[in-house]
């Protein structure tokens, strides 16, 4: 049975698209956010300091998915709904496309409060939720009604704002304790696979790609470029685990909840102390993107299933993001909530080779038919 | 809800001012006005001589018309029309056109008093200022004109520049009452089609009844006239329009109105002088990254102590922290009240200075600066760190290069000091995070306002932030898509030579 193809992504006029290069700064931007804080820690729970590998592997399996993402999307030339619409029909497709709205808005809510727990743990113990969330999910909700373009023009400045905060590995390389990594490999390789799961939940964001990429001036040229954005987050994540490793001992990196923040702490200028007031402030630059980019996918998709009107959407997702990220309350509960994020982040992510195998199958199928 | 129906009905659909239907009501129109002459002439020739006293130049009446009014006896209007010793006169029955060029400065002259037909001769003569040294964009070393408030003057500052035919101005009047000539100047070729059709259309769209000046247009042709930030760049300087017209841009100059708007623009040629042209490459590029630190001095620094100071006392080093707590242990007020006086107290200073004649205008600043400072400091209503960081920041906002942008960079101010005050280092974040949106969101005609930087093109950069050699420049700005967009072969003028050749 063949369908006819879901038009509407084809419609998209000239000036909403983006330059293919700059599908490096939305899959990196989206890929870094909230995680890279605090990611240190759980990684070393299975791997120890050998989790620098696990690292690596990630970094692999992210270009392999990358590589199936631009398949399943070039095989249809259209984003997720289309592809979906076309394996599952418009009933089960819209479903499972409407799953990936939800999903996209949970990773908003989950970058959200965490960052705002962040605010709170670090520098305003007292800070009211309601008015924080109310006027951050403000801004967001200007950047994403303002189209695509304008979220991606805040995922560049992002990542060119986020790169000065690189340099201030430095300061613990000088204390580092370079025998902290040896012996080099000593967990065995189901150890360091359990920590590569874990790691992949840093990762996502490539996924994001499923519903953007109607939106790329020459889609196909994109592709060195997004390449190019999966392998400097997997450096990013890279130096940043081993500047942790080098710096904490194996036990005491433990207890630290989120090790860069800390370290940032040891920062030394002459003209200010406590350097981790301006990291934290510069990061709002670095998870933005990652609320608007995602919110923006999340209202997205209602809208090319349902052809509702995308800023109604918006302003739902707004609601529902505002009263969500009010009522998560402790420490725990943002706990609990980042772990069913990765959780249901490995999904998608294992999702991604499903899809692919089955519309291979398919167009194979009707190859022959045809 | 009613009532409001109603004043909405009251209005006449197009508010015109009353039109005269015929020559002859216009003239009695006219004669309410004491400078308007309307006689029969007395000669050989019988016909009747109108004119306004005031706007035409009698000399050349009693010169070239009527000696040859009255030395021979003319039959008709065309006749006269071959005796007048004149260009572009024109015979016609058109009211409209009569009524225009008659309120120019033309002559009319009709045979009867019932006749519809009229002669018309150009003979206007309006009163300008000379050329003179540009004021508010100032250059130590370049040309020293400025454009006037006649159009015809600064078109001639500008076709005496550039002298190609290719010079292309086209015309438009704006404006219901005061029907104000508006020039869209553009190098055929060179700039691109699609701008200047939008440049037009925004201009026939216009629908006002006075057009005073340019800044007029900068508000009713922006593409969001509701952001802070200007969308077309103004300049008094005809050289500089000369360069950016080479460039592809387009430049609008309205009659009555000594500066030029020229579009479409970037966020970044707010930050760039004349100067940076006339001056080594590097010498400039330093200044521009000056003139760029001082821009972001003057917009954060008051709000980064109002943050520190509220928020964030942890941060200031052991050292700093003697220096400031001596500093600040008189004050009764928080620090955002202590900056919001200051910071107002040289707003008022500045406005102060601005509408006072310059002589007068200098004694306040003085006066302002040294001794409300010093007895604000010593009173204990002020920190001496904080009156040195507000002095500075005011300083800088003056290093823009062109005036409106440092009016913006006034405004912009406070809400960073808001957001200072409710959320520390995180509101000035946020606060950025906006204006960052913002400007990304910006057009100009329709360009993107935030370019180079998004979307980022390489090739303008070049002259962004830094100025790069000319031999490096063979490209127009993309900003433009200027039909033709290269400038020189740069092969030609890279070829190398060798030691010693």
């Amino acid at each position: 049975m063949i369908r006819p193809k879901q038009s509407g992504t084809q419609a998209l006029s000239e000036n909403v698209k983006v330059s293919p290069t700059l599908v490096f700064f939305l899959i990196h931007s989206m890929q870094v956010g909230i995680g890279i804080l605090g990611f240190e820690r759980y990684i070393v729970k299975d791997a120890g300091y050998d989790a620098w590998v696990s690292i690596l592997i990630g970094g692999v399996i992210m270009h392999i998915l990358l590589w199936m993402i631009y398949h399943i999307l070039e095989d249809s030339d259209g984003d997720l709904v289309s592809v979906h619409n076309d394996i599952f029909g418009k009933f089960l497709g819209g479903l499972f496309s409407i799953i990936f709205s939800f999903y996209y808005l949970l990773l908003t809510l989950t970058v959200i409060r965490t960052f705002v727990e962040v605010v709170q743990v670090w520098i305003f113990p007292r800070l009211n939720v309601w008015v924080f969330t109310f006027l951050f999910l403000l801004l967001a909700y200007y950047f994403a009604a303002g189209g695509f373009r304008i979220v991606t023009g805040m995922c560049l400045f992002s990542v060119i704002l986020g790169l000065p905060i690189l340099a201030l590995k430095f300061y613990p390389i000088q204390y580092a304790h370079l025998e902290n990594l040896f012996p080099v490999i000593d967990h065995t390789l189901i150890e360091i696979l359990a920590a590569t799961k874990t790691v992949t939940l840093s990762y996502l964001g490539i996924e994001l790609l499923l519903i953007y990429y109607p939106f790329i001036k020459k889609p196909v040229s994109s592709k060195k470029w997004a390449h190019h954005g999966v392998f400097f987050t997997t450096l990013l994540y890279l130096v940043t685990a081993l500047v942790s490793f080098i710096y904490y001992s194996e036990k005491g990196i433990q207890s630290v909840i989120w090790p860069t923040i800390s370290l940032w702490k040891i920062v030394e200028l002459p003209f200010v102390e406590r350097f981790e007031y301006v990291g934290i402030a510069l990061w709002v630059y670095v998870i933005l993107p990652n609320i608007c980019l995602a919110l923006w996918a999340a209202s997205r998709i209602p809208r090319r299933v349902f052809h509702f009107r995308q800023r109604w959407v918006l302003i739902l997702y707004f609601i529902i993001l505002y009263i969500a990220s009010g009522l998560l309350k402790d420490r725990e509960m943002i706990d609990t909530l980042n772990d069913w994020t990765g959780k249901i982040g490995f999904y998608v992510l294992l999702y991604i080779p499903i899809l692919f195998i089955i519309q291979k199958a398919m167009k194979k199928a009707r190859k022959r038919h045809a | 809800m009613l009532k409001w129906w109603k004043n909405k009905k009251r209005f006449p659909k197009d508010p015109q001012v009353q039109q005269n239907d015929s020559i002859h009501s216009l003239i009695e129109t006219l004669k309410q006005s004491k400078d308007f002459t309307s006689d029969p002439l007395t000669g050989p020739t019988d016909c009747i001589v109108s004119y306004i006293k005031t706007i035409i130049e009698p000399k050349f009446l009693h010169k070239s018309i009527l000696p040859v009014l009255k030395s021979q006896q003319l039959k008709d209007l065309e006749e006269i029309k071959d005796h007048v010793p004149v260009n572009n006169i024109k015979i016609t029955d058109d009211l409209e056109e009569i009524r225009i060029r008659i309120m120019q400065g033309d002559i009319m002259i009709r045979m009867k008093e019932t006749d519809d037909r009229a002669l018309l001769i150009p003979a206007t003569t309006v009163e300008t200022r000379k050329v003179s040294i540009p004021e508010v964009e100032f250059s130590v070393v370049g040309p020293k004109e400025a454009f006037v408030e006649s159009l015809d003057t600064n078109i001639n500052l500008l076709r005496k520049r550039l002298t190609l035919p290719q010079l292309t101005i086209r015309e438009v009047m704006i404006g219901k009452l005061t029907k104000t000539r508006v020039a869209v100047i553009s190098i055929e070729g060179i700039a691109n089609k699609e701008n200047l059709n939008t440049v037009l259309q925004r201009l026939n769209a216009i629908e006002y009844d006075q057009i005073i000046d340019s800044s007029f247009l900068t508000q009713m042709m922006s593409d969001n006239s509701n952001s802070p930030f200007p969308q077309f760049l103004d300049t008094e300087r005809p050289d500089r329009v000369t360069e950016v017209l080479v460039e592809g841009k387009i430049a609008i100059i309205v009659d009555g109105s000594p500066h030029a708007l020229t579009c479409p623009t970037t966020i970044v040629e707010f930050f760039s002088a004349s100067d940076d042209y006339f001056l080594p490459w590097h010498l400039a590029s330093a200044f521009r990254l000056i003139r760029l630190f001082a821009v972001i001095f003057s917009v954060l620094s008051t709000s980064l102590y109002v943050a520190v100071l509220t928020h964030h006392q942890e941060m200031i080093p052991e050292d700093m922290m003697a220096t400031i707590v001596s500093s600040r242990a008189d004050i009764p007020f928080p620090p955002i009240m202590e900056v919001l006086v200051l910071e107002l107290t040289i707003e008022l200073l500045r406005e102060a200075g601005a509408r006072l004649p310059a002589k007068v205008g200098q004694t306040i600043g003085i006066v302002g600066g040294i001794v409300i400072g010093t007895a604000a400091v010593e009173a204990g209503l002020t920190s001496n760190v904080l009156l040195i960081i507000t002095a500075l920041a005011a300083l800088a906002s003056f290093t823009t290069p062109v005036y409106q942008i440092g009016n913006t960079i006034r405004l912009i101010r406070f809400p960073f000091l808001l957001s200072a005050q409710l959320w520390g280092l995180v509101g000035i974040s946020m606060c950025m995070a906006f204006f960052i949106g913002h400007l990304i969101r910006l057009q100009s005609i329709g360009r993107p306002f935030f370019a180079p930087l998004y979307p980022l093109r390489f090739r303008d950069l070049k002259d962004a932030f830094i100025r790069l050699p000319f031999s490096l420049q063979s490209k127009r700005p993309m900003q433009t898509r200027a039909d033709d967009s290269t400038r020189f072969n740069p092969n030609r003028v890279q070829e190398k030579r060798d030691i010693d050749d």
